[in-house]
């Protein structure tokens, strides 16, 4: 395993000069979002982040499943896809596998992505895909108005859970740590500008670049907006140590926000496989006269 | 003069190598020039378990199971009994069996076939050697039937060589003594099972899942994502280093779900794309599947069916998906639905379902079964091939609209990547520009767009196989059709005209060709392996056959054979 490693370029480099503005990225369409929700932030963080980015609108592709934040793809003018509920990810993974020349982002929300899609989520993380895995996360199902996800706190009362659903959520960092994600971060909504550095960086990120975005619910979880006063910057950037990540993350709030965790050790790929044309794989078959 | 087939089982323990027997001989006897067919029969187990090689080698091509087996070589009589239903043997058939192996049991004495002793191995062997080196008893087995037979002992030599592949020298060396002691044991037997000269001819061995998968490659799929299901895995493990040497991706998903959705990404990525599954991952994939027709997004899902309902019987045929390959899904959600009808034609029907999923947009979902998929046959390759149709890609000189209705209802559907094509594929009700919308007009309009790339699918002359013009049509699918062939020929050569009606398209139904196929026909049977009649009543609702029509609809695992068919019919005139 360990002659196995080998450490991955650095991607960081400064963006190509800029000639395209978010605006390049806007499709017209209006949000079906009520005012006011997280989600219009994240919306333009990704808006500024891909003119900041540089490559055009034609050669993005956007993915997403079913949920509030899902409905983002139409809201830009970048090739997209609105799919079934939770499998956005290996929607996404088959378009980068197919088209490893396209820039791959998949967005959705709580309930999309660590609930119906959780198995996905790990293996997308475990499977390190050159693409961008942005979560906007309100611990809330809102298109269905208001019930628990797996992010909810255990006594947050809903017309489904009365007096709370008694549950642990889990932390999706925590998480993506464990399943071999190699570059974590949290953003906020409110946080427009910083959001878009971090996006940025993951787009460019050589792997599964996993943002977990605070986005509060306007219409559900209205104390979210106290967000603003709770969230910090992580206190530093832990890079390639997975256990010290993981204490990290684990000893943090839950409201430190940046890039948490950089893994630059990658797996060797597998050797190119010789090429064949169809008619020697036929003359397999091939028997008799 | 010699008989025209003859039909062989190796059966014994796992382990005893019934397999490796079964494809020594049949690849002996293909090369020789024989046509063959192998199935295979497990127990549940992965190791240790029995197992069964059931053989033909005729001077005709086969395409079913026979009524009755001439020859049975017992490697051992290890569990194997529980196999007597699917091994059927009369008072003519011949048992070879090792005293050693102990009595034979009772379900297969039943059959009253005549019991050979025949000391299998090396009787010079000391037990030393025997633990060192094993027995091979099977390869000594495979050798006295091929004496037996009148297989050229070089072919059999060549044979067994390629199927050792890479085995190490000595173990090459023991198994080819083993092979002839075996030869040279079976001359002592006068058995009377030599068959007639084979006629050689360039021909193609393979299963019907490699045929499948072969097509499919043809076709050009270069994407295809999976989860392992029994009978379904042979042919994408047949695949992966293939389609990879083709310069395409295969993709071990997570689950079925991961494994067609990003199948959908990859096509909507511009990349022919597939996924090979079994019943229970076809469950999974109906949400998906749905998506695709919504989406209009191009996707190949083979099924390899085999008993159900739920895990059923993950190693055994059954043609009981009819109604989920169909109708699976929520909403109206009409797709295209195959069934090849042989082995020989997977390659023909895999490749059409890659054309029809692109050029029509839609999900293409291929019936195969365990009966097909896992059968090894020699084939006469078939020399017609569907004409290629492509995806249509090209903008509109007009304003783009993904999902216009007011035009040709294939509509262009750029890759990723072409400047002034962005679209978003919805899987929610949509407008002409694909933004969701939930009006009734809108609803109706795309739900109409989809149904009428359906209705102006022509599958042309490949919409099924009609065989003679006789009074009696049996209709049927998939592995039904070769048994049903054979007996229809039987029935001919008695003087009781039957023709056979294959479908190549269950779904949507080709009404005024079936029609056609079946005008003068006094009697029609529906027969289909599953106990619900469910081609049958698929049929019925579209007015494709009269409601005088007959229904010969039975569960599997048994294979159809020509005898019961022939009774069947025989009991209802």
């Amino acid at each position: 395993m360990t002659e196995n490693i080998v450490t991955a370029p650095n991607m960081l480099a400064d963006a190509p000069p800029g000639t395209l503005s978010a605006r390049d990225f806007h499709s017209g369409a209006t949000p079906i979002w009520c005012p006011g929700c997280g989600d219009y932030g994240v919306l333009s963080a990704l808006e500024d982040a891909l003119a900041t980015y540089g490559r055009p609108p034609h050669e993005v592709v956007l993915v997403s499943g079913i949920g509030c934040s899902s409905r983002l793809p139409a809201y830009t003018s970048c090739y997209g896809f609105h799919g079934v509920h939770g499998r956005a990810l290996p929607f996404a993974a088959g378009v980068k596998l197919a088209r490893p020349d396209l820039e791959v982002i998949a967005v959705g929300g709580d309930g999309d992505g660590y609930s119906i899609g959780g198995n996905h989520f790990i293996h997308a993380c475990r499977r390190d895909l050159d693409m961008v895995y942005l979560v906007m996360d309100n611990r809330v199902y809102g298109m269905t108005k208001g019930q628990p996800s797996p992010t909810t706190e255990p006594d947050w009362d809903s017309d489904i859970a009365p007096g709370g659903i008694g549950l642990r959520p889990f932390d999706p960092l925590a998480l993506a740590l464990a399943a071999g994600a190699t570059f974590v971060a949290r953003g906020f909504s409110a946080q427009p500008h910083d959001l878009a550095t971090v996006i940025v960086e993951a787009i460019r990120w050589p792997g599964f670049a996993f943002i977990e975005v605070l986005s509060p619910c306007v219409a559900f979880r209205r104390e979210e907006f106290d967000w603003k006063a709770s969230v910090h910057p992580v206190k530093q950037t832990i890079e390639n140590d997975r256990a010290a990540a993981h204490a990290a993350i684990l000893a943090d709030d839950g409201f430190g926000l940046g890039v948490v965790f950089r893994d630059y050790r990658r797996l060797k790929p597998a050797p190119e496989p010789q090429r064949v044309t169809l008619a020697e794989i036929e003359s397999e078959f091939r028997i008799g006269a | 003069m010699g008989r025209s087939s003859l039909a062989i089982v190796f059966a014994g323990s796992g382990g005893a190598g019934a397999m490796t027997a079964g494809e020594l001989f049949l690849r002996a006897a293909a090369t020789a020039g024989y046509y063959g067919s192998m199935n295979r029969l497990f127990g549940p187990q992965v190791r240790g378990g029995e197992s069964a090689a059931l053989l033909q080698i005729s001077n005709l091509p086969i395409t079913c199971q026979p009524d009755n087996f001439d020859l049975f070589v017992a490697l051992d009589w290890h569990k194997v009994d529980q196999f007597a239903a699917e091994i059927p043997l009369t008072e003519n058939s011949i048992i070879l069996a090792d005293p050693q192996s102990g009595p034979v049991p009772q379900n297969v004495a039943r059959s009253k076939a005549r019991i050979v002793s025949f000391k299998m191995g090396d009787p010079e062997a000391t037990p030393l050697e025997r633990a060192l080196h094993g027995k091979h008893t099977n390869v000594f087995a495979a050798g006295a039937v091929g004496c037996l037979a009148g297989i050229d002992p070089a072919k059999m030599r060549a044979a067994l060589s390629t199927v050792l592949g890479s085995k190490a020298a000595d173990v090459q060396r023991l198994n080819a003594a083993s092979l002839e002691k075996g030869a040279a044991a079976a001359a002592t037997l006068a058995l009377d099972l030599d068959l007639a000269p084979p006629k050689p001819a360039p021909r193609w061995l393979l299963t019907g899942n490699q045929a499948i998968a072969m097509g499919s490659l043809r076709g050009g799929v270069r994407f295809v994502s999976c989860y392992p299901i029994t009978p379904a895995t042979d042919l994408v493990e047949w695949l992966a280093p293939r389609l990879q040497q083709l310069g395409g991706k295969l993709v071990l998903a997570e689950d079925e779900l991961a494994a067609i959705n990003m199948v959908l990404g990859a096509s909507f990525g511009g990349v022919p794309a597939m996924t090979v599954t079994s019943g229970p991952g076809l469950s999974l994939m109906v949400e998906a599947i749905g998506l695709a027709v919504a989406a209009e997004v191009p996707a190949v899902i083979i099924d390899v069916m085999r008993s159900g309902p739920s895990t059923g019987i993950p190693s055994k045929t059954e043609q009981s998906d009819v109604n989920l390959a169909i109708y699976g899904g929520h909403g109206d959600a009409p797709r295209i639905v195959l069934a090849p009808t042989s082995v020989r034609d997977c390659l023909f029907t895999g490749e059409w379902a890659v054309y029809l999923a692109e050029s029509l947009q839609t999900p293409v979902i291929v019936l195969s079964d365990q009966a097909l998929g896992q059968a090894h046959q020699v084939i006469d390759p078939k020399p017609d091939r569907p004409p290629p149709l492509a995806r249509r890609i090209e903008l509109p000189a007009s304003k783009f609209k993904r999902y216009a209705t007011d035009s040709d209802p294939v509509t262009a559907m750029p890759p990723p990547g072409t400047p002034h094509g962005q679209w978003v594929g919805e899987g929610l009700t949509h407008n002409e520009f694909g933004i969701p919308v939930s009006g009734a007009a809108a609803h109706a309009a795309q739900l109409n767009k989809r149904a009428r790339k359906l209705a102006q699918f022509d599958p042309g002359a490949w919409w099924g196989d009609v065989w003679g013009d006789g009074d009696t049509a049996i209709l049927t699918f998939g592995s039904g059709a070769g048994a049903a062939l054979e007996a229809a020929v039987a029935l001919g050569a008695a003087g009781s005209p039957t023709r056979v009606v294959a479908l190549r398209v269950l779904s949507p139904l080709p009404l005024a060709a079936l029609a056609t196929s079946l005008k003068g026909a006094r009697r029609i049977i529906v027969m289909e392996q599953n106990q619900g009649a469910q081609l049958y009543h698929h049929l019925l609702a579209h007015n494709a056959i009269p409601p005088t029509a007959d229904s010969m609809a039975r569960p599997g695992p048994l294979p159809f054979r020509r005898a019961e068919i022939i009774a069947r019919l025989a009991a209802q005139v």
